[in-house]
């Protein structure tokens, strides 16, 4: 039923995108196709203060945007606005054309990893990644296993997460992201509180994710100019 | 989940238990007294013990994120409160109204009174919960939201505790119970209706 | 041209015109005045007529005349509430800053007028009933009203984030206002069903003209009061709110 009418929606969508490509040519910028993720003109505030305001972000399938900037300038705020967990005080965000507010194609696109990892400490690592598979309507246990495997977790993973270690649990919030299969990955701060080698497996992932045609949003502190994610992203300073 | 952690189970059923017991405790020990009582006192500690379990309703999935990604999810958050309120009042006003029985007998309530009151609160508490997880999902960002979760949901549940305690009272003067039965499965109805949107609402507007 | 079109079109220009704070101020400015002078001539007209043409009651004497404060009260004390949830709905629906200041700047205005009468009421029942209080249905429910304004008001100032204070307390006030109804209805059930005869009687006699039209005049003046008050409430929680725009800023610079 559900995946029924996601198909049923596909053609009217195109025809969306069509429309509002036509009326984007008439902009002095002039892209030459809608952008898959795109902030127009966004303006967030915490309490009184303005953390930015006439924002403009897009995304394409297969970049990596990096969000850059310095504590408390908003990155997170600007993540969490963009998934659509907050309403921004001024713009839009648009997905393939259309504002993301009760936009069914683009929950089923976007994943977001941040500072909450999202896990449930009472349950063990293989649970937590059940239940996100159920959330999107699947259930593959050897999926589960493979990608535990890929995250070096298989040797927890009928532990209870609350005793995993920081870098694990991020790792299991990893895995997580690599089940859901979706298209936009939000990442706020992706590389703290992991090892060397874990970073280069996360960095490993991205890369896999945006040759797939997928696409990043990540915030970090750190520069990303030695990564091997460097050639692939552009960076933008709040 | 809440079956995962027993103390999260246990601690509402200590706290109805205890309620309903300093009763006798701090009133002249007379049967009589108790058993015109025990009814509403056995209410009011039903409403005191949901009220307590409300802020474990929303809070643990706040803190550890699962919540934002429930609101992001492609599943129908109205759907996901509801179940997850369904399951939290079968660990907490289900578990009391089951206990409710032994309480009676502490009470000295008649068999008879304490069947009516044991259908009062299963057909009362599933509401107690819906309409509590309002004001749970409402304080669900505040650090210390309790005190603040008893002001703003302790009026709504009014009806409730009325028809409820309503019910006892009525059957033990031998007078037909009818119109409470329906008064309190018609607020059901509603609660079961109406409150999800609203939970889901104030999830959306609260976390940001 | 169609005169209902033209009607709709004004109170719809009219209506997105309020919608935003600076027109607000500027159209309140004018406002606030009319309802306060419109509120003094209709109440000190109302209470004249109340306190001395009006005859005494042949039962309660003259201490019935208490009702030219509690009746519009009570009737505020409801009225309010339905404003402020309304103006909520509003805020939430259509995401209208001004809507949010209507509903906050009423709370405390209802609590007020709940208040009010409640006090009142008692007052008026020390003598007549007897009692300062009474298990009343009545009563009752407007102390419950009392208490769903307060926790209104605690839950706007317990959230650091106005925005987010402004929208969880919208979203109480519209299921306050689905509950008051049922509320309601449950008090009177309970009441009657714990009190023998209660003194209030129900569809008593009906009310000579010459005290009937003294109750009016009260009441839409105290509505006008209302009226007064939220304008100046509204006003300052504006200039508070705005106080970073730029219209805002002008004017100070002017002022100074």
């Amino acid at each position: 039923m559900q995946a029924k009418h996601g198909i049923a929606k596909l053609p009217f969508l195109q025809n969306h995108c069509c429309i509002a490509f036509m009326s984007s040519a008439a902009r002095p910028h002039q892209p030459d196709t809608v952008a898959s993720l795109a902030a127009v003109d966004i303006r967030c505030q915490r309490g009184e203060r303005t953390l930015f305001s006439g924002l403009e972000l897009s995304l394409e399938r297969g970049q990596c945007l990096h969000i850059a900037g310095a504590n408390g300038s908003g990155k997170t705020t600007l993540l969490r606005t963009v998934c659509g967990l907050r309403k921004a005080d001024e713009g839009h965000v648009r997905w393939q054309g259309k504002d993301i507010n009760d936009n069914h194609d683009f929950a089923r696109a976007v994943a977001y990893l941040g500072h909450k990892d999202g896990l449930k400490d009472a349950l063990s690592p293989a649970e937590n990644l059940q239940f996100y598979q159920q959330l999107d309507g699947v259930l593959n246990t050897t999926l589960i296993d493979s990608t535990l495997q890929r995250m070096q977790l298989l040797q927890c993973a009928d532990l209870a997460t609350v005793n995993l270690s920081f870098g694990q649990r991020r790792r299991l919030a990893f895995a997580r992201l690599l089940l859901q299969r979706k298209s936009l990955w939000i990442l706020d701060e992706p590389f703290t509180g992991i090892d060397i080698a874990g970073r280069d497996l996360v960095e490993q992932i991205c890369l896999e994710h945006l040759a797939a045609d997928g696409m990043i949003l990540l915030t970090s502190h750190q520069s990303l100019d030695h990564s091997s994610l460097a050639s692939a992203t552009r960076v933008v300073t709040l | 989940m809440l079956f995962r952690n027993t103390a999260t189970l246990v601690q509402p059923l200590c706290f109805f238990v205890l309620i309903a017991l300093l009763f006798p405790l701090s009133l002249p020990a007379e049967n009589a007294l108790l058993q015109r009582i025990g009814g509403g006192v056995i209410w009011v500690a039903a409403v005191l013990a949901t009220l307590l379990s409300l802020e474990s309703m929303f809070k643990p999935d706040h803190r550890d994120g699962v919540l934002e990604q429930l609101i992001i999810s492609p599943r129908s958050l109205t759907t996901a409160v509801l179940a997850k309120s369904l399951a939290h009042w079968s660990a907490t006003g289900l578990v009391l109204t089951l206990f409710s029985p032994l309480l009676s007998f502490a009470f000295r309530i008649p068999a008879e009174q304490a069947w009516v009151l044991f259908i009062s609160l299963l057909i009362g508490t599933p509401s107690l919960t819906l309409i509590g997880a309002i004001g749970a999902a409402l304080t669900v960002t505040l650090h210390r939201g309790g005190v603040l979760l008893a002001i703003i949901i302790l009026p709504l549940y009014i009806p409730i505790l009325i028809f409820g305690a309503g019910m006892v009272g009525q059957s033990t003067q031998g007078a037909a119970i009818d119109s409470q039965v329906y008064a309190l499965l018609a607020i059901g109805v509603l609660a079961t209706t109406l409150s999800p949107f609203a939970i889901a609402a104030s999830l959306r507007l609260t976390i940001d | 041209m169609n005169p209902f079109k033209s009607i709709w079109n004004f109170l719809y220009i009219s209506f997105h015109r309020l919608g935003s704070p600076r027109e607000f101020y500027t159209i309140s400015a004018y406002a606030t005045p009319v309802f306060g002078l419109l509120f003094l001539g209709l109440s000190t007209y109302g209470a004249y007529l109340g306190l001395f043409v009006a005859p005494a009651d042949y039962q309660q004497g003259d201490s019935f005349r208490i009702i030219y404060v509690h009746v519009p009260a009570a009737w505020l004390s409801l009225f309010i509430y339905v404003v402020m949830a309304c103006a909520s709905a509003i805020g939430l629906i259509w995401r209208m800053k001004m809507a949010f200041v209507v509903a906050l700047c009423s709370a405390p205005i209802g609590a007020a007028f709940t208040f009010l009468a409640l006090a009142t009421g008692s007052l008026w029942g020390a003598p007549i009933w007897g009692t300062w209080w009474e298990w009343d249905a009545r009563l009752t429910s407007e102390l419950i009203l009392l208490f769903l304004y307060s926790g209104v008001m605690a839950l706007y100032y317990a959230f650091d984030d106005r925005r987010t204070a402004e929208r969880a307390t919208a979203m109480l006030a519209v299921v306050g206002v689905v509950i008051v109804p049922i509320i309601h209805y449950s008090v009177e059930w309970w009441s009657s069903l714990h009190q023998g005869a209660t003194v209030f009687r129900e569809g008593g006699p009906a009310m000579p003209a010459n005290m009937l039209t003294p109750l009016l005049l009260m009441a839409l003046g105290f509505t006008f009061f209302y009226g007064y008050c939220l304008f100046h409430r509204a006003r300052n929680m504006v200039l508070h709110n705005e106080r970073n725009s730029s219209w805002v800023r002008e004017m100070i610079n002017e002022l100074e």
